[in-house]
């Protein structure tokens, strides 16, 4: 077996020869090295998404205060060594859209669907591996716009990730010009790559599938990004509709959000919350599909309810489509719609608390190994419980009438796509680095950066909850101006320097996956004996992901500790039914 | 190693092809619709969510708006548009006798009937430029409030699929002409129909919303 | 209760009725919530990985996803249920007013429009920038809007939160228990003044609110 995998990583060398280095590295067709790609930006793009986070906490815990080092940074973050009123709203705004559209996107679809899709299906590559890249390329393009617009006269965007209308239709209302133009672009561009990108996943799962494997003997992962991948191809059109219009308004003079000209401020939240809510599932759905993967593999168990949690994902991208009014309840909106909201949205939390007790169910009776990869796995779980908790109080339309708009939704949000897909992230990114790169990670860096990671965490933004309640609005840059959110300023601190913590945790990811690359203990094909396909391949793949035939699947993809097997795992590629395992 | 990497290659052509028999032994479940066409099944669904946006944004102003259209604007051209609706369900019909033709192996009639098609597109955006060019004269520009704006956007965007649709055309023509295109190989005039079918499909619902409503 | 919980001193006649539905969710949350992790911590120390331990093979149980999604169900559309009747009184129907006003939102002051001595708002009706006075037990009725951007009218006092459109009016009522100064921030972004847009709302007597209303239009 380890002879094999040697042979693979020689193979990648050989290849050298056939395929130049623009070819290998730069405009790759091959699935495995557009993921990378994918993941290496998305990681870029979280140290400068991270930056602005730690702007704001920095401004919150000392507000309108001078600090010689930020002069390093663009004019447009930073006004005399302070963050003022303007730049603060600059870098929520780029935080969230950096965040969202450029981190946990790129990764959970761009880096995890690229590179899982073909080797657990069983595929040699994507359906079409041309578009493949050309969805990369067309992304990296949407991130230069947004980045460059950090240096535009008037600074980037300023209107929030959600960019209310008239806010961000008129330049004047914010004093921000082109960067805000330049986020609609952006956004549209990266539209364009997504679609690519979500075309060609459904195909390729659709059609591409090796013998045996049939739709539910998919793994879970697996079936969250197709299910994903089908919420982009049909939520992105609706924002783009919706950016079109702003620009329209911005720069050729309609009036389609502007009141003034007969235009409707609510239709921009209307288009924006029917991209926007699908969009959250987008972010979350693939979390859910790795901690899957993970629970089953360190649990040494199969999925409890593998059918009900694939039906679970299917009705939670169902309802997505009919919810997206919960965002708008004190918006000015009739209010009896909002009642109807309420409803779709209180029954969203159904198919969520599904899944949570299957992810129970199946560590019941485990043999739980306690791994880094499973650690994530597991808090993604607690987070995710949570944040999906708390979302109940905004979905009670009276009690969202109080915290709408305050700290207790940055908490929520946070628990979800911090808590919630970054922990899987994580997760998935100990768990396949094997995979993607032929090394193991240091298990004892990544178990630090874990636990480090998991408190500061929740020291950050657990007290949101507190300042929510409180009564703390979002997007304010001094609280201290409010005589009624002065006590809550020790929060605030406390917050912020957790914030610090979090954020410097990161780095430990980083160092080890740099570690890792070069030092890391080789991997072996099979490191945590799992079942799933890509298992059945070298570390790394070589070009065309198997060196013989594409192996054939015999069952399903949580067949751990099957009374069939000698073993704790019977992986689906096994042909013989009552044999050990191989290795 | 190299000759592994060799073997890959059409290993890869194959799968994208969906003939995994002739694919050095892969085997893979079966396909119920080709590879190709199945993207642009996906790109229309994701292009009918952007149509429905505009058409959604379009009705809301539509149905608030005490005057339609507001008394100092012109209507718009309903004579010429119904004849350029003939014209572009007509190339509907002309894209379905294409397709027939290459099933069929008639390559004359597959190349009479896409380059008639091909030229009844062009002719329905010739139709829109003149029309477009006739109403900025009258003073329905853009910035003419919502009735203006919603008009150019949504009608424009319908026009810009058109032109798409026709540049695609006139690449799959080209190649027809050449012969490449036959009973066995059809998937690239199955494509373009596709498309085709759907910018003529949407046109009728454009039409009754803007113009007739 | 829910003051130990951080939140304001509530002064609106609806304001028990959202703490209420808070504390509610706040106590099936927290439940469940505990349930889960409990179930999970006991799970993760049970089932630890022992040498020669193998885990048991258990596809699911069809009972138990009945059992918990019928559960989820039932609570989540009983307290869709239970929330209905109070936002539709907030935000549906509420009160006959006794005082109306007008408040126009704009970067960044709120504009509150009181009417004239003959209650209309006519050319003599007063407007006051951030000052909004009423009197206690009295419905306060107003027509909320915006002069530029998306603004939104909170009281955290009174629980009340309600955003002010441009080309939209939208009706709002509250009704104050107690005298007192309270904070109206502005809770949506509303551009780079939006931290510090904020106006006073002043809770007094009758006899109070009259004199000052009088003063003010002595003044105007």
């Amino acid at each position: 077996m380890s002879s094999t995998a040697a042979v693979a990583v020689h193979g990648a060398h050989g290849e050298h020869h056939e395929l130049s280095f623009w070819r290998t590295y730069i405009f790759s067709e091959d699935h495995k090295m557009i993921g990378r790609q994918f993941l290496f930006v998305a990681l870029f793009m979280m140290s400068i998404g991270g930056l602005m986070a730690m702007l704001m906490r920095l401004d919150l815990a000392w507000p309108d205060t001078q600090f010689s080092f930020l002069k390093i940074l663009p004019q447009s973050l930073q006004q005399d060594s302070a963050i003022t009123a303007n730049t603060y709203n600059a870098e929520f705004t780029m935080h969230a859209t950096i965040m969202i559209f450029f981190v946990v996107m790129p990764i959970l679809v761009g880096c995890f669907g690229n590179f899982l899709i073909p080797l657990m299906i069983g595929a040699r590559d994507m359906a079409f591996p041309k578009l493949n890249m050309l969805s990369f390329w067309v992304s990296a393009v949407a991130g230069v716009i947004m980045m460059s617009s950090f240096w535009v006269p008037g600074g980037p965007a300023a209107a929030g990730w959600t960019s209310y209308a008239p806010l961000s239709a008129v330049p004047l209302y914010t004093g921000v010009d082109w960067g805000q133009n330049l986020w609609c672009i952006s956004i549209i561009v990266l539209g364009v790559g997504s679609l690519m990108g979500s075309i060609n996943y459904i195909t390729t799962i659709i059609n591409m599938r090796t013998k045996g494997m049939t739709f539910f003997r998919l793994p879970l992962v697996i079936w969250s990004l197709f299910i994903t991948a089908i919420l982009l191809l049909l939520a992105l059109p609706v924002l783009t509709t919706a950016l079109a219009l702003l620009l329209f308004d911005r720069m050729a003079g309609t009036h389609f959000f502007l009141p003034a000209g007969g235009g409707e401020p609510l239709l921009w939240q209307h288009l924006f919350w029917f991209f926007g809510h699908p969009e959250v599932y987008i972010m979350i759905l693939p979390g859910m599909g790795i901690a899957s993967e993970l629970i089953a593999t360190f649990s040494r168990k199969p999925i409890f309810g593998y059918r009900a949690m694939a039906y679970a994902m299917a009705a939670i991208a169902f309802l997505s489509w009919i919810v997206w009014g919960h965002h708008m309840f004190q918006s000015g909106m009739d209010p009896a719609l909002g009642q109807g909201f309420m409803l779709t949205t209180m029954v969203i939390a159904v198919p969520s608390a599904i899944k949570t007790f299957n992810w129970l169910g199946t560590l019941y009776k485990g043999d739980i190994h306690y791994t880094s990869a499973m650690l994530n796995a597991l808090s993604f779980v607690a987070m995710f419980v949570i944040g999906g908790l708390s979302g109940i109080f905004m979905a009670c339309t009276p009690v969202d009438m109080y915290i709408h708009d305050t700290y207790f939704i940055v908490a929520h949000i946070h628990y979800v796509l911090f808590g919630g897909s970054l922990f899987a992230v994580f997760g998935g990114i100990v768990y396949w680095f094997p995979k993607m790169f032929g090394r193991m990670m240091n298990e004892t860096l990544a178990k630090v950066h874990f636990w480090i990671t998991f408190v500061a965490f929740n020291c950050t933004f657990f007290p949101m909850h507190i300042l929510g309640m409180g009564g703390h609005m979002r997007r304010i840059y001094n609280p201290t101006q409010y005589d009624f959110l002065k006590p809550l300023e020790p929060v605030n601190m406390f917050i912020s320097i957790s914030a610090f913590v979090l954020g410097a945790a990161q780095f430990l990811l980083l160092a080890n996956m740099i570690w890792s690359y070069y030092k890391g203990e080789k991997a072996t094909e099979n490191p945590w004996h799992a079942n799933t396909l890509e298992w059945s391949a070298p570390s790394p793949p070589g070009h065309g992901n198997w060196p013989g035939p594409v192996p054939v699947v015999y069952r399903g993809p949580y067949e751990y500790s099957s009374p069939e097997s000698a073993e704790d795992y019977l992986p689906q590629w096994q042909p013989v039914e009552h044999a050990t395992a191989a290795d | 190693m190299t000759a592994t990497t060799a073997k890959v290659r059409p290993i890869l052509a194959a799968q994208r092809r969906g003939g995994y028999r002739d694919g050095g032994g892969d085997e893979r479940e079966q396909q119920f619709i080709p590879s190709g066409l199945l993207a642009v099944l996906m790109l229309i669904a994701s292009e009918m969510m952007l149509f429905s946006g505009l058409i959604g944004s379009f009705l809301i102003f539509r149905m608030s708006a005490p005057f339609w259209p507001p008394p100092s604007l012109p209507h718009l051209p309903i004579q010429v548009t119904w004849v350029n609706t003939f014209v572009l369900l007509g190339s509907a019909g002309t894209m379905y006798l294409a397709v027939r033709a290459v099933h069929q192996n008639r390559q004359r009639l597959l190349r009479q009937w896409l380059v008639v098609t091909l030229v009844l597109g062009v002719l329905f955006l010739g139709i829109q430029g003149s029309e477009w060019v006739r109403l900025v004269a009258h003073g329905l520009t853009l910035r003419s409030g919502n009735y203006g704006g919603t008009f150019y956007v949504l009608i424009g965007c319908h026009g810009a699929h058109v032109t798409a649709a026709v540049i695609w055309l006139a690449a799959v023509t080209a190649v027809a002409v050449r012969g490449r295109y036959n009973a066995r190989n059809a998937a690239g005039v199955e494509r373009i129909a596709a498309y085709w079918y759907f910018v003529c499909a949407i046109w009728p619902v454009l039409f009754v919303l803007v113009y007739l409503m | 209760m829910l003051e130990h919980l951080w939140f304001p001193h509530d002064i609106s006649t609806f304001g028990p009725q959202v703490d209420w539905l808070f504390l509610l969710i706040f106590w099936i949350t927290v439940i469940t919530w505990a349930a889960v992790m409990i179930a999970m911590v006991v799970f993760l120390f049970q089932y630890r990985h022992r040498p020669g331990r193998k885990a048991e093979y258990i596809e699911g149980n069809s009972r138990l996803e009945i059992f918990w999604t019928t559960a989820t169900a039932v609570i989540m559309i009983a307290l869709a249920t239970l929330s209905k009747s109070t936002w539709a009184e907030i935000k549906e129907n509420g009160p006959p007013g006794q005082v109306f006003y007008k408040v126009t939102a704009k970067q960044f002051n709120w504009e509150i429009t009181y009417p004239d001595p003959d209650g209309n708002f006519g050319p003599k009706a007063l407007t006051v920038e951030n000052e909004m006075h009423v009197p206690v037990n009295k419905v306060v009725r107003f027509d909320l809007t915006s002069k530029d951007v998306i603004h939104s009218f909170f009281v955290p006092n009174m629980r009340l939160k309600q955003d002010a459109v441009p080309g939209r009016t939208i009706h709002v009522w509250f009704e104050a228990k107690e005298p007192g100064t309270y904070e109206i921030p502005c809770a949506e972004l509303c551009g780079f003044g939006h931290s510090g847009m904020q106006g006073t709302l002043t809770v007094e007597s009758e006899a109070d609110f009259q004199k000052w209303l009088k003063d003010q239009y002595a003044n105007q």
